[in-house]
Order: structure tokens, then C-alpha cells, then sequence
């Protein structure tokens, strides 16, 4: 039986610069319901514009992009972002920050306190709500930000290399969370990264670009069951295999 | 249509006296420091002061007493009355005139077209050159002149530090902003506003210690009253003792109200605060 098929890139055109740079040309894929897919792709490719389109923050010059049968023109209150640069206000407090896109929702005041508290508790921040987000650690910071997303309870979340920046150990715990928490309640999600290892880890579906102008080098299946950890992933006997196969894709240059 | 959308390149050096966080807040020792300096200077100015010029450099010794004697005979509270009033009228007009053109021309590139050859002209002409004109314009007529003069002394870096504050927004934040479906009047309150008070309140220090300047020149120039009336007038009798003390009751205001914008930073930014 297929699964419905969420967000749908349709022969999307891409430019820059007046039309003098082309991010991507003619691009189609498919986020099935409930999946992680994960697009990987060489630094520059447009992966966080492509992302930027699925928004609508961006426009696009061609083609269409439809999320659930409605094409995309404005950021929709369905779909929620987290940030590389993680995005916080460094005027709010990471309450008030959890809080923004409740508030901007227009919930009442009760519902926002009551969401905001839950998902500071799963992000793991307890006890840092009043901290301003310079006060924070990154790998905090983009707790905050990740909790942000969460608490407008999107049915879509679109990740932009969101533990790029992080230390290594501070971006496996973080991915556990998120592990974790899609676990408790799956949803569809593009999860971009410039980490092989993170795409397996993350995704249920890979989906490797090309260099500029981006195109569509593979997509395929991550054969690793669920509920994972890293270090789960890791271990599995299906994980060496896909991380060469990637590396291969990502090597391999389009003459 | 923005700036922040069309990409117009910032010049962040007309935004002047945006201080980095590290300095911003005193520490008890920093006050040792500053209260030190400030005894070496007057223990200096009493001992060796009157050895060099005795008619002008008065020891301050001699401008305490002056003091005391320009309120028992209430010069000073009526001087301070009549400069204040000015002071505080020209750099409320100069906060109100400032913000709204700031944040105008730092959001609107029709305002900023139309106002920043005026602006740059106006703030490159020393400001005292100006002085006749305002004497003129205003007929001399009660304190008008003054307030206006004090205002245009002060409202320059308001007005620039303002308009680039707004334009310095982060450009990522307006499009957080976006993500989360903000409306128009939010985008200020959450994003811009508090993205550009830390350059309006540094905008507001260099207001303030021009506004000063701003005041004497008007008192100077047009119609002999308040501190400024005291500094011509005892200076004309060689009473430098007296002179002194509307000086350093000038000096002194600018310390305090300083000092006050920086507390109000404090209070109403306290993001820009950090643990050492
Ligand atoms: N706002 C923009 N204006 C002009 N060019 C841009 C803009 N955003 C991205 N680009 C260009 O588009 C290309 C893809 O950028 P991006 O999507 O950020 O790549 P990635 O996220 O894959 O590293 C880059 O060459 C970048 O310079
Ligand atoms: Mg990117």
C-alpha cells in the first residue's frame, strides 16, 4: 500500500542573482506521511534554499511545490522550521522564545504556558527558562530551538543542518533526542545534513544531490528499523554498506 | 519594500558608539578607579593649580565655597531652573523627532532618500553655524529658540543610530520571524525594536553630552540666561571661582544622565547583559 505523499516538489526552477545563478532546475521528489527524509548534498548545492521553497520564504521561478494538495506560497502554520544558526531571539528568554510561535498562533494564554513547559521538559531544558539565549550553550540553544518547532505541533518539520555547528558528542546526544522524540509521536520531516553517518542515522530515505545546480543523484531507502539509537544504527550490519554507498554518490562528480 | 529585502549594503560606521557588551557594565571596582582619577585631577588643579595662574585657575577649594554662595543668593537654582527646562524640552524633542525619522528612514527607502542628503549636510555643518538661523527663525521669542537649538544639537545621533539600528536587523531573525507567520505590527515589538535599542540608547548617550553643549551655545547666543548667563557674566567680572560652578554643575549633569541611559539599558535590554 503506498503512503500518502505530503509534500510534493514538482520540475522546480530555482535562480539567484537575477537569474544568473540556477540553485536547482527541474527538481521533483516526494516526502511521504510520516517519513524522515534526509537530503544530503555538497556544501553550496541549495539544499538550505530548497528548504527556504518548501516554506515559502523563498519563491520559486518555476514549477510548483504542494503540501497536502494546497501549493505553497507563504509559510503555513502546519509546517515549522529549525534554524542552522538556530534562530533564537537574543531578547527573549528561551520561555519566551518556546513560546513565539504559540503566541504568534494566537493560543490562549493557559495553552501556550501548559505546551511550552511540556516540550521545555522534552528538549531537556528544565531549569533554563529564564536564561537569555547568550547565557546558553549552542547544543542549549538549539534545544530551544528544536523546542520552538515542537511546540506549535506542526505536522511538518523541516530541519536545516540543525546540529551543524554543534561538538560532536553535544550533536549524538542531540540526536538521540530527536530519535527519541520522533519515536513518541512520528511526523514528516526533511532533515538536511552535510553528515552521512547523521542521514542513516535520521532518515528512513536518503536523498543525495548533486552539485549545483542541484539535481537528484539517488534516493533510497535506509533499511534500518526503528526505534534506533546512534549508536544502534551504528552497530547495525546495514550501516557500513549505506555509508559507503553514499560516500560513493557524494565522490562521484557529474561530469 | 525594505531595505533588509532589496539588500542595500549597511554602513555601520555612521552608527557611532554602539559599545561591545564587555564594557557595559561597572564593576565596584571600576568605580574606585573613576572616583580616583577624579581626586588626583582635583588634588592636582588645588595645589599646583594656583601656582601657575592665580586669577584663573582657582583652586577647587575656592569654586566650593562659590558654590554655596550662588545658592544661599539662588542664582544657581533659578539658572538651573531656566537651563534645564531648555535641556529637557530640546532633547525630548530631539528623542521624539529622532526616533520617528530613524525608524522611518532605516525601514523605508522612500524616507531614507528623502532625508539623508538633509541629514548628512546638516550633521557635517557644525552645529553652532546654525545657532543665528534658529535666533531668526524663532524671533528670539522665550525659551523656542533655545529648546530648538538643544534639539538639533542632540538630534543627530539619535536619528542616524536609530535608522541603523533598524537596518542593521538580522536578516536570519526576519526570517524566523516569517517562518512563524508574524504579522507586520509583531515583526516590530519582536524583532526590529529590540534589535535596534542597544544603537538608539548609544545614540541617546552622545545626544545627551551634545544637547549640554547645545544649551550653553544657545545661552550664549541667544538671550543671556540660565548657567550659561553665569559662565559670560562672571567671567566678564573675573569671578573664575563662580564661573566655574555652572561648568561643573554642566559636567556634572552629564555624568548623572549618562549614567541614568546606562542603568535604563539595564532595564530595558537586559539580554545585553552577560556573566563575566
Ligand atoms: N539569498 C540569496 N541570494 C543570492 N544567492 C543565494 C542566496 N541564498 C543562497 N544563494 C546561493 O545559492 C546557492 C545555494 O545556497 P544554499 O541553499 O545556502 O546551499 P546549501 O544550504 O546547500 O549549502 C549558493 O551558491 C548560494 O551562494
Ligand atoms: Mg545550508
Amino acid at each position: 500500500m503506498a503512503t500518502p505523499i505530503r509534500i510534493s516538489v514538482e520540475h522546480v526552477t530555482k535562480r539567484f542573482a537575477s537569474g544568473a545563478v540556477t540553485v536547482f532546475e527541474a527538481l521533483d521528489l516526494a516526502v511521504r506521511d510520516g517519513e524522515t527524509l534526509c537530503i544530503v548534498g555538497p556544501s553550496g548545492c541549495g539544499k538550505t534554499t530548497l528548504l527556504r521553497c518548501m516554506h515559502g520564504l523563498a519563491a520559486i521561478d518555476d514549477g510548483r511545490i504542494v503540501i497536502d494538495g494546497t501549493e505553497v506560497r507563504a509559510p503555513s502554520r502546519k509546517v515549522a522550521m529549525v534554524f542552522q544558526h538556530f534562530g533564537l531571539m537574543p531578547w527573549k528568554r528561551v520561555r519566551e522564545n518556546v513560546a513565539y510561535g504559540l503566541e504568534l498562533a494566537g493560543l490562549p494564554k493557559a495553552t501556550v504556558q501548559e505546551r511550552v513547559a511540556h516540550y521545555i521538559e522534552m528538549v531537556g531544558l528544565r531549569g533554563f527558562e529564564t536564561s537569555y539565549p547568550n547565557q546558553l550553550s549552542g547544543g542549549m540553544q538549539q534545544r530551544a530551538g528544536l523546542a520552538r518547532a515542537l511546540a506549535v505541533e506542526p505536522d511538518i518539520l523541516l530541519m536545516d543542518e540543525p546540529f551543524g555547528s554543534l561538538d560532536a558528542l553535544t550533536r549524538e546526544v542531540l540526536q538521540d533526542e530527536l530519535l527519541r522524540i520522533y519515536q513518541l509521536a512520528p511526523r514528516t520531516m526533511v532533515f538536511i545534513t552535510h553528515s552521512i553517518e547523521e542521514a542513516i542515522a535520521m532518515g528512513d530515505r536518503i536523498l543525495v544531490l548533486s552539485a549545483r545546480p542541484a539535481r537528484v543523484r539517488e534516493l533510497f531507502q535506509v533499511d534500518i528499523p526503528r526505534p534506533r539509537t546512534v549508536e544502534s544504527v551504528i552497530a547495525h550490519p546495514r550501516f557500513i554498506p549505506l555509508r559507503d554507498h553514499c560516500w560513493r554518490l557524494l565522490r562521484e562528480r557529474a561530469a | 519594500m525594505t531595505f533588509h529585502r532589496v539588500g542595500v549594503e549597511v554602513d555601520e560606521s555612521r552608527a557611532v558608539g554602539v559599545r561591545t557588551s564587555r564594557w557595559r557594565r561597572l564593576r565596584p571596582g571600576d568605580w574606585v578607579v573613576r572616583l580616583g582619577a577624579i581626586a588626583v585631577v582635583l588634588g592636582v588643579w588645588e595645589l599646583f593649580g594656583p601656582t601657575l595662574n592665580k586669577l584663573i585657575l582657582r583652586p577647587p577649594s575656592d569654586i566650593f565655597r562659590a558654590f554655596f554662595e550662588l545658592i544661599a543668593n539662588g542664582e544657581l537654582q533659578d539658572a538651573m531652573g531656566q537651563s534645564f527646562r531648555e535641556l529637557f524640552g530640546g532633547l525630548a524633542v530631539a528623542l521624539a523627532v529622532g526616533l520617528v525619522l530613524g525608524v522611518a528612514s532605516g525601514r523605508w527607502r522612500f524616507v531614507y532618500n528623502a532625508i539623508d542628503p538633509l541629514v548628512s549636510a546638516l550633521y557635517s555643518v557644525p552645529s553652532v553655524a546654525l545657532v543665528p538661523l534658529i535666533a531668526v527663525a524663532f524671533r528670539s521669542v522665550g525659551d523656542a529658540p533655545r529648546i530648538a537649538t538643544v534639539a538639533l544639537f542632540a538630534v543627530f545621533p539619535i536619528l542616524i543610530n536609530t535608522q541603523q539600528g533598524v537596518r542593521n536587523v538580522d536578516r536570519q531573525l526576519l526570517e524566523v520571524a516569517r517562518s512563524f507567520n508574524t504579522s507586520e505590527r509583531r515583526l516590530w515589538t519582536d524583532v526590529i525594536l529590540p534589535s535596534a535599542m542597544p544603537y538608539v540608547l548609544a545614540g541617546v548617550r552622545l545626544a545627551i553630552g551634545r544637547g549640554l553643549i547645545g544649551m550653553i551655545v544657545a545661552e550664549f547666543f541667544i538671550g543671556l540666561v540660565g548657567l550659561g548667563y553665569l559662565i559670560i557674566s562672571y567671567e566678564n567680572v573675573f569671578r573664575i571661582d563662580r564661573m566655574f560652578v555652572p561648568v561643573i554643575v554642566v559636567a556634572t549633569m552629564g555624568i548623572l544622565m549618562m549614567g541614568f541611559v546606562q542603568w535604563l539599558e539595564g532595564r530595558i535590554a537586559p539580554w545585553l547583559k552577560r556573566e563575566q
